[in-house]
């Protein structure tokens, strides 16, 4: 899975645009020693791993194979299938995500329930993704006894429930799969485009109407033109890299026999290789990452283009009237189909062990007998605590090296500012199973893998890249005055980066929760690189082998790994669009 | 440099410095574990492990414990001791010269045919330490009266319960849990050993029959007699392909919306949490072409120790004795692969009379599809699984079972040979 930023991209996809930072002050001396930690980690742990695949999809046994390897992968059942289903992933969510989180933007924007609509948007975006698995599981059960959406379908079908069209049978399930990824990050694009509306000048939208324009003018001349294009670019560009997270929704959901109908090429790498490096799977890797890469600095410079000239920060002034009605009914009709699923994962969790397995969540009076048995497990508390610790000490670390590495990376300009941005990018988006073989060879030279060490080592490397950009981005932002005052006064390198550090806690704040949530949300670096402790993720999707007989206590044990998480986010949301937009808007 | 060349000096560089920092994987006074257990089990085995004079740690690892094995070993910090549930790993680690051979100690007595699995080149590379009895159907004797002796019995029932079934809504005869690839795959080699004998089973365990002979399309086309009757499974094949081991049983204890399910032994753990009422299940045996014919497959878990590891071999040899599974005998649930340990220490009556029946069977053949290579073996969505959930599907949305038949062993034919090659 690689490390999808969750609102960075906002940030790092501004920044190889215009090179707007005409203050060069050379970094001093030490600027090797700063980047030193940054550069050993991601040369280690990132770029070698990906050379290493790249040399094992042409070799075999250290013999040179040309494209045999690549043929046969493609030779095998299903690949080409799995490589369409990838691409159609990376296609079609984007596209559904980006109109929905639009339309929801300008549905909840102005009414006065809009604030209950974007809160029960945005709790699915902190969600694990193994709990989303968890919850749409649930949700989508076959039998209409359990599941919901079984019994609506079959409802509406006119259909007896046993005959009710199947949404995990084979031939919906991969649009159940994609429904749950939409479900968790249609709340994403909204705060994006919220964002992005908030900032457009009021008086634009009056001048065009000034000018005799209609509705449409305003939406194509005051809006569209100079800014949803390029916010359209970069949340579709943001979805698509995420669509690599399906790995966690697909190994969650499917239940074996359709897993091949799901499969895309996360999971199909997984399948052949495992955490080791196999000729086929580093063949279907190699495709991968190049996908990934090209895609991703196809859509930077695209954005790059479409990137209209600064702005001056404008004051948001509502003189827009509330939306109609039926706009309002929208927003409402969204947050109820967006409530559903999160009420089967709530009340299952609320059933006793044993009924949650035979009966109807919504039948029965709630216990807490579910929660009462997971919060008996000592391996749920291990699992807790040994996730926790893995976080603090990840997110510290994360911190520690990408800050040092932002403060001399934070003067370049030009060529060299672009070069950076993208190669950090494209290392944020490497997707890990395709390395997982090599970094185990890494970590298995100086520390070990398989021990908690190896396993955070893995979690910063995957974090340092994209933590270096946003902090990189909004150092870069600091007023040349300030900067200039500073230095004239004799300051020393350290006190400088005390100032930014002071100037940019917003940022920081954004970095360290992002970073935070993302190790303690993961399943793919914990199953490919296990310690002796299970982290959270892995935990609760081992105990999914069974669903059906674990759903209540798995329910529990999802809803209690959500708790922190959600409240992170929901607490910190403001300062995160705020700490990664700030780049932009400026 | 080849790939043999710079893992050496992977290794020797991690030699190096793993004495530096400790040596946190191998160190002396304790020894490592990597189960593929979770839950109950785990925590019955650490129970076990705990009488082990040096302190044990274990380590939960479940199904994919291969690519977490081969990932430590590609590391070079595999642990001490791993327990595995195929055979067909076992051969494949000691060939590629991961594993330590072990000495079991003389009150280690496993089945004929069992033994033999464990062994390359003469050498002796792990112990069997459970087992699992996979020949078994499970019923409510009120909802069957005569439990079927033959093949066909079996068949003629089931058709006589789906008659039934499609006209008042009784029952369906039979509950599968087709999510599962592990469920088909049992099914399968019950058959398959009945129709073709040890000698062509355990020959295409070995890779050396053709599984487009006619001994596995005939066993194949037992299954899809059975499989093909119409309103054989509850809410039909499709439903069934989505139902997990579990919920099968569940639809047998519970709801009652099936008579009979087959599997292993340990359904009785299931079946103990979901019962209504106070009805016991009974079962029998999966039953052959003639009233003698009585397939036996067992399945179970190999306990191997890692190349340069002492505590491991040390670990090893003390699972193989006769008392060291006290603890989990005394716990239930468990069956001993150790012919050595009395009949009556299993508390269970059923376990009792399961490890009687180990005793008594002439043939034992161990789970085909863990013995065979590669990813051929299968998993959710891979292999061996795969293939039969496909026929499955096949047989009971009305393909010909001619068309699906000869599809399968097809299929299974380029499966066995891609995992040939790969190796």
């Amino acid at each position: 899975m690689s490390r999808v930023p969750l609102l960075g991209e906002l940030a790092v996809l501004d920044d190889v645009g215009a090179p707007r930072r005409g203050r060069a002050y050379p970094a001093e001396g030490a600027t090797w020693a700063l980047l030193a930690p940054a550069v050993l980690l991601l040369g280690a742990l990132l770029a070698w791993p990906v050379l290493r695949t790249v040399q094992a999809s042409v070799t075999s046994d250290g013999r040179w194979v040309g494209a045999e390897h690549y043929r046969a992968a493609f030779a095998a059942d299903g690949t080409g299938a799995v490589v369409l289903r990838t691409v159609l992933w990376a296609l079609l969510v984007p596209a559904v995500v980006t109109v929905l989180g639009y339309l929801l933007a300008v549905a909840s924007r102005r009414s006065q329930e809009g604030w209950l609509v974007r809160l029960i948007l945005v709790v699915p975006i902190a969600l694990p993704l193994v709990v989303t698995g968890v919850t749409f599981r649930l949700f989508y059960d076959p039998d209409p006894e359990r599941g919901l959406a079984t019994l609506v379908l079959a409802r509406l079908t006119g259909r007896a429930a046993e005959q009710a069209p199947q949404l995990l049978g084979p031939e919906l399930v991969t649009v159940a799969v994609m429904s749950a990824f939409v479900w968790a990050w249609a709340g994403l694009a909204m705060l994006v485009f919220r964002a992005a509306l908030d900032t457009v000048p009021a008086d634009l939208a009056d001048a065009v109407r000034a000018f005799g324009g209609s509705r449409r003018d305003v939406l194509w001349d005051a809006q569209w033109r100079p800014l949803l294009l390029r916010t359209v670019a970069v949340v579709f560009a943001l979805v698509a890299v995420g669509t690599s997270r399906t790995f966690d929704l697909i190994l969650v959901m499917t239940p074996g026999s359709v897993r091949d109908e799901a499969a895309v090429l996360a999971l199909r790498i997984w399948q052949t290789s495992g955490a080791t490096t196999t000729g086929e799977g580093a063949a279907l890797g190699v495709i991968w990452l190049v996908a990934v890469t090209v895609g991703m600095l196809g859509a930077a410079l695209f954005i790059r283009q479409a990137w209209p000239l600064p702005q001056p920060p404008a004051v948001p002034a509502p003189v827009a009237p509330p939306p109609r009605r039926l706009v309002r009914l929208f927003a409402a009709g969204a947050a109820v189909a967006w409530l559903l699923p999160l009420a089967a994962l709530v009340f299952t969790s609320l059933q006793h062990p044993d009924r949650a397995a035979v009966e109807a969540w919504w039948s029965r009076h709630p216990t807490i007998e579910s929660y009462a048995a997971v919060l008996d497990n000592p391996e749920l508390w291990r699992s807790f605590r040994f996730t926790l610790m893995l976080a603090t000490v990840v997110t510290v670390a994360v911190l520690i090296v990408a800050l040092l590495a932002a403060y001399p990376l934070a003067w370049l300009t030009g060529p060299p500012a672009l070069a950076i941005g993208l190669a950090l990018l494209a290392m944020a988006v490497v997707p890990v199973q395709v390395i997982a073989g090599p970094i185990h060879e890494v970590l298995g030279m100086g520390f070990s893998s398989g021990t908690v060490q190896g396993l955070a080592l893995v979690h910063i490397a995957l974090g340092v890249p994209f933590a270096v950009l946003v902090l990189r981005n909004a150092f870069a932002d600091l007023p040349a005055d300030r900067i200039r005052a500073a230095r004239l006064s004799g300051w020393h390198w350290w006190s400088m980066l005390r100032l930014l550090v002071q100037h940019n806690h917003r940022a920081l704040l954004a970095v360290a929760v992002l970073e935070f949530v993302q190790v303690w949300n993961d399943l793919v670096v914990g199953l490919l690189f296990s310690a002796p402790a299970a982290p959270l993720g892995l935990f609760l999707q081992s105990q999914t082998r069974e669903f059906v007989t674990s759903s209540g206590t798995l329910a529990a044990g999802s809803v209690l790994a959500s708790i922190l998480p959600v409240l992170m986010v929901l607490l910190a949301s403001r300062q995160i669009v705020a700490g990664l937009v700030a780049g932009g808007v400026r | 440099m080849t790939a043999l060349r710079r893992r050496t000096l992977l290794r020797a560089a991690a030699a190096g410095t793993t004495v530096a920092v400790a040596g946190c994987a191998r160190d002396a006074s304790s020894v490592q574990a990597a189960v593929v257990w979770n839950g109950d089990e785990l925590a019955r085995f650490r129970a076990v492990v705990a009488n082990f004079p040096a302190p044990v740690r274990v380590i939960g690892v479940g199904n994919d414990i291969d690519s977490f094995l081969a990932a430590r070993q590609s590391a070079g910090t595999s642990p001490d001791v791993a327990v595995l549930s195929r055979p067909g790993l076992v051969v494949e680690y000691a060939e590629r010269g991961w594993l330590s051979s072990v000495t079991p100690t003389t009150s280690y007595a496993p089945p004929a045919g069992l033994a033999d699995l464990l062994t390359v080149d003469g050498q002796r590379y792990g112990v069997w330490i459970k087992a699992a009895h996979k020949s078994l159907f499970w019923y409510f004797p009120s909802l069957l009266e005569e439990p079927p002796k033959t093949w066909d019995q079996l068949v003629s029932q089931t058709r006589r319960l789906a008659a039934r079934h499609r006209a008042d809504g009784g029952p369906a005869p039979l509950a599968v849990g087709a999510a599962d690839g592990w469920v088909l795959t049992d099914w399968f080699e019950n058959a398959l050993l009945d129709v073709a004998g040890a000698g062509v089973y355990d020959a295409l365990a070995r890779g050396e029959a053709d599984w487009q002979g006619q001994p596995v399309q005939y066993a194949l086309d037992r299954l899809a007699e059975l499989w093909s009757v119409d309103g054989a499974f509850p809410d039909g094949g499709r439903r069934a392909l989505l139902t997990q081991f579990e919920e099968s049983v569940i639809q047998v204890v519970h709801h009652r919306s099936a008579v009979m399910v087959f599997e292993a032994d340990f359904v009785d753990a299931a079946a103990a949490r979901f019962r209504r009422g106070d009805e016991q299940l009974s079962t029998f045996r999966f039953p052959g072409a003639r009233h003698a014919d009585k397939p036996l497959i067992v399945g179970g878990d190999v306990a191997v120790a890692f190349a340069g590891s002492a505590g491991g071999v040390e670990l090893v040899h003390w699972l193989s004795k006769r008392t060291a599974f006290g603890p989990w005998l005394e716990a239930g649930g468990y069956l001993s692969p150790n012919l050595d340990v009395p009949v009556e220490s299993h508390r269970d009556p059923l376990r009792r009379r399961l490890a009687e029946e180990l005793r008594a069977a002439d043939t034992v053949q161990f789970d085909l599809s863990d013995r065979l290579p590669g990813t051929f073996t299968g998993t959710d969505g891979v292999g061996i699984w795969r293939i039969m959930q496909d026929f499955f599907m096949e047989v009971t949305d009305g393909t010909a079972a001619r068309y699906a038949v000869s599809r399968t062993t097809r299929a299974l034919a380029a499966a066995a040979r891609a995992a040939r090659r790969r190796r």
